[in-house]
């Protein structure tokens, strides 16, 4: 695919992420997620090559890499695998980054160079039963005790809950006063009173171990604060302007697969006498789908360039989350449709890509939360 | 001891169309058959003190090539680029890779790969290793240090053998046995930071204009035609026995075995 948005070592990025995943995550990509299976087989080839860490600087043991490579990155995963992805995604964006972002030099060597080799899983740990647009309805805790925050938090929907070593838990360290003091207490699997909760049975994404984190009277040392204390909602949103320019690029690798399968059935597949894609009404289904995926790819690189150029990018990445995870819903459903029969069955990948592309919508910021966030935006600048 | 070796790779069409296809960025690739051979010298920079040029002859799209070659290991990287090379034929390939090969000075291997995946001739290390008087074996499977020399095993045919070695050498690699790793995103970053890639034009060799490409090529392409196999399927009755020998005499009146 000739891309005149990328530079030359973008596309060997893509062609490198290309080549590793058709070798080593096809082949399981159907079985893993039929039997909702980690495949620490394949993460743990990804390690040294710098999956875990696309962003990370070098000397950390990062890759060290631009955002449009992490997108790329992100993208030709989720195209192969959508929940491993998922795992990258959320690892590399929201785990990994804001402890790079915020952390002090001392947690920089602490948990880095671990995370981005992959050595160790991270997590985030914000969603709540009873808070998940609305963010700032957390009710966790941290009480300070001595050297130790004590926290008792209920997270739920956590992705890669089932295999996460550090987990960045927002929760209120207001010390009982009726306020709300939003902050990031990193926790580490084993501790005393960390519990992980049964595996969430997901409709997709099921490669991927979602479970609820739980923290009962869990004694963390001060020293796992991340920045300061109310800082919570400030590196929260940091590590969603990044995050949500990773699932962009996820949805955009789902759309793209689903788009090849389309287009390969619609060259195969013969009714009255000729292929599918002799009919125009599937015709039109497939200029609608490479037309929604050259879209959204342009708006997630483009966002990821204005990263890269420091800019500010809240705006973009809403726009390329909300526009990627829609399109992916549309161009999903399309490829299913010229499937026919065949593509509800679970002998065809467009299923599965239907599936994982649902969730594109919800998290990280539900399409709703999207367009808020778009229109607070957009209403500020026209004023 | 330490090894200097220098593998040489292409980058390679990924599909062409009748009448003059040009090598392009979208439509090429590093050659699958030369990344065993840079495998092969990588595995030895793994267990030894070794250095690892990648060398490469080919429009400005080939760099592409040397970075991955680069991501996966090699120090350094040549290319060797410029407009008169256009329609350079296998044996102006050997001569412009002898004459890098010399300008890169000092070595103890030469690495290639058996063909390449575009032109498929399997000429251009054999030819560079005789403009060089350098030894060759190709289908290189294993090589191991003896007593401070080389022990080559190769594969020919079915038969393996195996050779003492004296450097400098060439070795063509058997893809089989190097399957290649994968080219990592810290080894792309790496590259990306400190590219060590010296490009070279047809002057810097100390050859002129008139030597390579198209005029300086005996190779003569007359024409190119496109070729089809119409296959059918016959099935054959019988018990095995029968089978076979009604097989065998079809295929000896079609011409295709025996005498
Ligand atoms: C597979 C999966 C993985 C996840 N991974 C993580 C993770 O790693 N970490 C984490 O913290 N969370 C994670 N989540 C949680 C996810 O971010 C939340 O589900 C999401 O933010 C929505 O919250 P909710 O489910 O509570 O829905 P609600 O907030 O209850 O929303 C319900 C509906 O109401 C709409 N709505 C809510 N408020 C408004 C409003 N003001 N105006 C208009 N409409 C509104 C929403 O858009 C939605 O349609 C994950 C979820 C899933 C399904």
């Amino acid at each position: 695919m000739h891309d005149p948005i990328l530079t030359d070592k973008h596309r060997i990025v893509r062609r490198s992420v290309r080549d590793f995943c058709e070798k080593e995550l096809r082949p399981i990509a159907a079985q893993i997620d039929q039997e909702a299976r980690f495949p620490w087989e394949v993460a743990e080839k990804m390690g040294p090559l710098g999956y875990f860490g696309i962003q990370a600087p070098r000397e950390l043991g990062g890759a060290g890499l631009d955002t449009v490579s992490y997108a790329i990155t992100i993208e030709e995963v989720s195209r192969v695998s959508a929940a491993i992805g998922l795992c990258l995604s959320v690892h590399n964006s929201v785990a990994l980054y804001p402890i790079v972002a915020f952390g002090s030099p001392e947690q920089h060597q602490r948990w880095v160079p671990a995370l981005a080799k992959g050595e160790k899983i991270g997590a985030f740990c914000l969603t709540e039963p009873n808070a998940g647009s609305d963010a700032g309805g957390i009710i966790a805790t941290a009480l300070a005790d001595g050297d130790d925050w004590v926290v008792n938090a209920n997270k739920v929907f956590v992705t890669n809950g089932g295999i996460a070593d550090i987990c960045l838990v927002f929760t209120n360290t207001a010390q009982g006063s009726g306020r709300k003091e939003v902050s990031v207490v990193v926790a580490e699997r084993g501790t005393p009173g960390f519990v992980v909760g049964d595996l969430e049975d997901l409709c997709g994404m099921r490669a991927n171990p979602v479970t609820s984190i739980r923290l009962y009277d869990c004694r963390l040392p001060k020293a796992n604060l991340l920045g300061k204390t109310g800082m919570g909602l400030r590196i929260g949103l940091a590590a969603l302007d990044t995050g949500r320019i990773g699932i962009a690029a996820q949805a955009l690798g789902i759309a793209q697969a689903a788009l090849e399968e389309g287009v390969r059935y619609a060259n195969q597949r013969q009714q009255f006498g000729v292929p599918l894609g002799n009919h125009q009404m599937i015709q039109m289904m497939i200029a609608d789908m490479a037309t929604q995926v050259d879209a959204a790819r342009m708006m997630v690189y483009r966002a990821a360039r204005i990263k890269d150029a420091n800019q500010p990018v809240t705006k973009a990445a809403a726009q390329a989350k909300l526009f990627a995870s829609e399109a992916a819903g549309k161009v999903t459903d399309l490829a299913l449709q010229i499937h026919g029969g065949y593509g509800y069955s679970k002998a065809y990948a467009v299923e599965r890509y239907y599936r994982d592309a649902r969730v594109t919508r919800i998290y990280e910021g539900t399409s709703e939360v999207h367009r808020m966030v778009i229109a607070r935006e957009a209403l500020r600048e026209t004023l | 001891m330490s090894l200097r070796i220098i593998v040489c790779i292409k980058s390679v069409l990924k599909a062409s169309h009748l009448g003059g296809p040009q090598r392009a960025v979208g439509n090429s690739e590093l050659n699958p058959f030369d990344r065993p051979a840079l495998e092969a010298a990588i595995r030895l920079k793994d267990t030894m003190n070794a250095s690892v040029i990648a060398l490469s002859m080919g429009p400005e799209v080939s760099a592409e090539a040397l970075d991955e070659a680069q991501a996966m290991g090699a120090d350094e990287a040549v290319l060797v680029s410029d407009r008169a090379l256009a329609g350079s034929d296998t044996l102006v390939t050997a001569k412009v890779l002898a004459k890098a090969v010399q300008k890169i000075g000092a070595f103890d291997f030469i690495f290639f790969g058996t063909r390449t995946a575009d032109s498929d001739t399997g000429q251009v290390g054999p030819q560079t290793a005789s403009l060089l008087d350098l030894p060759f074996l190709g289908g290189v499977k294993k090589m191991e240090l003896q007593h401070g020399g080389w022990e080559v095993h190769r594969v020919v045919d079915t038969w393996e053998e195996a050779w003492q070695v004296q450097t400098p050498a060439a070795l063509a690699m058997d893809p089989r046995a190097f399957i290649p790793r994968p080219v990592g995103l810290v080894g792309l970053s790496q590259v990306y930071d400190q590219p060590k890639l010296w490009q070279w034009n047809v002057a810097d060799l100390g050859l002129t204009a008139e030597q390579v490409g198209l005029t300086g090529s005996p190779t003569r392409v007359a024409d190119l035609k496109k070729t089809t196999h119409d296959r059918s399927c016959r099935i054959i009755e019988g018990n095995p026995l029968e089978q076979a020998e009604a097989l065998l005499e079809m295929l000896a009146l079609a011409g295709k075995i025996g005498s």
